[in-house]
């Protein structure tokens, strides 16, 4: 019988899903310690913090890292377009960008706090900007190698600016976009339970130090693999975005 | 009076505040409804010349005129790149529609007009398809759909086969004398196969390099004859037009 696509990469999900959960098993079964408890307990914890207040902490962090990407996305994309098309404004930004990018962003937590409050603005930014600074330099890197011929071409059939955004860069480099975006939410995870590690009550990340301050082990592995999963199916959503958008890519 | 018109043309290329002269005194004539064939050593600005003529490049000297016109003010000329110039991540259906999209025709209006010029030219059946996923000849059938559906005046080619095979490649001109024949456009195009030139254009434009101009003007009256290809005559030009190259050839400093 032959195997079509769909079902190989299902067994090939299934088959790495069997995999980490034995070798936690293993490892948990080797540490033998209430720290690292098994999967099974694991899970159970997960099913009864379901319907207590794990649900609620998850919409928290959800609709942060939701909101980040998207800003991150709104405001990272047609800059890193404008940038890359534009050899004089890419000259003026350059040094700004060359000299911002490296500085890692999550040291103005303090700050950020203190100007913008606990709350979720404070949270947002942080996540935003550190995602928006990939989106930015990988979209203009893509505008700027752009194919000369392809804009040439459009050009020719009397395109104005707008149309070269339209129907050239924004396509051209969404690809690269929704890779930067895939690498940006694994970024966007780690900074996400960072920030809520500090002067909250409230998401995945504050629910999984306080079941570790309370010693509730079991409670805080649920905590892990809630985040884990919100993470997995976010990638989900922006791999079937690829599928959609870019399927000229791998037709 | 000539339909395509170019007198004492002369284009400069600025590279790290150094001028580079790309094109000299270029004289060149086409009338309505003909074929011209621009051949010469790789660099002597045959491209340019034709981004002059599509409107894309209005730095220069001296008078271009396409019906009299300026070639931007008109809009008559359709240019089809080396590489064909059609965008990976369209459709052929979406390639061949764009021109009629930045226009701003009507939804209904485009997609009448996309199914005529793909039944018309037999690609009614890839319309679905991406670039990638077409032949040669195939792609550079998606692309002259996409330059005629603008119903161009003028159709500027830039190496339009030389990615072909030598076989697709005969198959590729003789499409293209048959769509001239049924349309009666004005065709330049640049071209490094002296056969091609000899079977295609009526006029030859031989170039030389460094800075790019027009040092021989040869009238074919061969050109568009299906059975010209074995003809003697056919070779005693193409032997001509050889010697013609051959004599110029310099290196470029």
């Amino acid at each position: 019988m032959r195997v079509n696509g769909l079902t190989k990469k299902a067994i090939h999900l299934l088959s790495a899903v069997v995999f980490l959960l034995l070798s936690w098993q293993v490892l948990s079964f080797i540490l033998d310690t209430p720290v690292f408890p098994p999967p099974f307990a694991a899970f159970t914890s997960l099913f009864h913090s379901m319907n207590s207040d794990l649900m609620i902490h998850l919409k928290v962090s959800f609709y942060r890292i939701a909101v980040s990407l998207i800003i991150a996305t709104i405001v990272g994309v047609p800059m890193g377009l404008w940038i890359g098309k534009n050899k004089r404004v890419d000259a003026i930004s350059a040094p700004l960008i060359y000299l911002t990018y490296p500085v890692p962003k999550i040291v103005f937590l303090p700050v950020f706090l203190i100007l913008m409050g606990i709350g979720n603005v404070s949270k947002i930014v942080m996540i935003t900007l550190i995602v928006f600074y990939q989106i930015l330099v990988t979209t203009r890197d893509a505008a700027k190698n752009l194919q000369k011929e392809y804009i040439l071409s459009v050009r020719s059939l009397r395109a104005n600016e707008r149309d070269l955004y339209f129907h050239v860069y924004f396509p051209a480099c969404l690809p690269a976009i929704l890779t930067s975006l895939r690498l940006g939410l694994g970024t966007a995870m780690a900074v996400l339970f960072l920030v809520e590690t500090y002067a909250t009550r409230e998401g995945i990340g504050f629910y999984i130090m306080d079941s570790w301050s309370s010693l509730a082990y079991e409670q805080m592995f649920a905590g892990i693999i809630a985040m884990g999963l919100m993470g997995f199916l976010i990638y989900l959503l922006l791999d079937a975005c690829e599928k959609i958008l870019c399927s000229w890519v791998n037709p | 009076m000539d339909y395509l018109s170019i007198s004492s043309l002369q284009v400069d290329y600025n590279h790290q505040k150094k001028t580079n002269p790309a094109l000299r005194n270029v004289n060149l004539s086409l009338p309505r409804g003909s074929i011209g064939a621009i051949i010469g050593p790789s660099g002597c600005g045959k491209s340019t010349l034709l981004s002059v003529l599509a409107g894309l490049n209005q730095d220069y000297k001296g008078q271009v005129l396409l019906n009299g016109k300026l070639p931007k003010e008109t809009g008559e000329a359709a240019l089809i790149l080396q590489e064909y110039g059609l965008l990976p991540w369209k459709t052929v259906w979406d390639n061949v529609k764009l021109g009629l999209q930045i226009k701003g025709l009507s939804k209904t209006e485009t997609a009448d007009k996309v199914e005529q010029i793909l039944n018309k030219l037999g690609l009614f059946s890839l319309r679905k398809r991406f670039p990638t996923q077409l032949s040669g000849g195939q792609r550079q059938r998606v692309a002259i759909a996409r330059s005629l559906i603008l119903q161009p005046e003028l159709l500027l080619m830039d190496e339009p086969f030389s990615s072909l095979d030598a076989l697709t490649r005969e198959e590729m001109q003789d499409f293209l004398l048959q769509l001239w024949k049924e349309t009666n456009l004005t065709i330049l195009f640049i071209t490094h196969n002296i056969e091609e030139a000899v079977f295609l254009g009526q006029k030859i434009f031989v170039m030389s390099e460094c800075p790019g101009t027009i040092i021989r003007e040869y009238v074919n009256p061969l050109a568009g004859e299906y059975s010209a290809r074995g003809q003697l005559e056919f070779l005693e030009i193409s032997n001509s037009l050889r010697s013609c190259l051959r004599g110029r050839e310099k290196t470029c400093v």
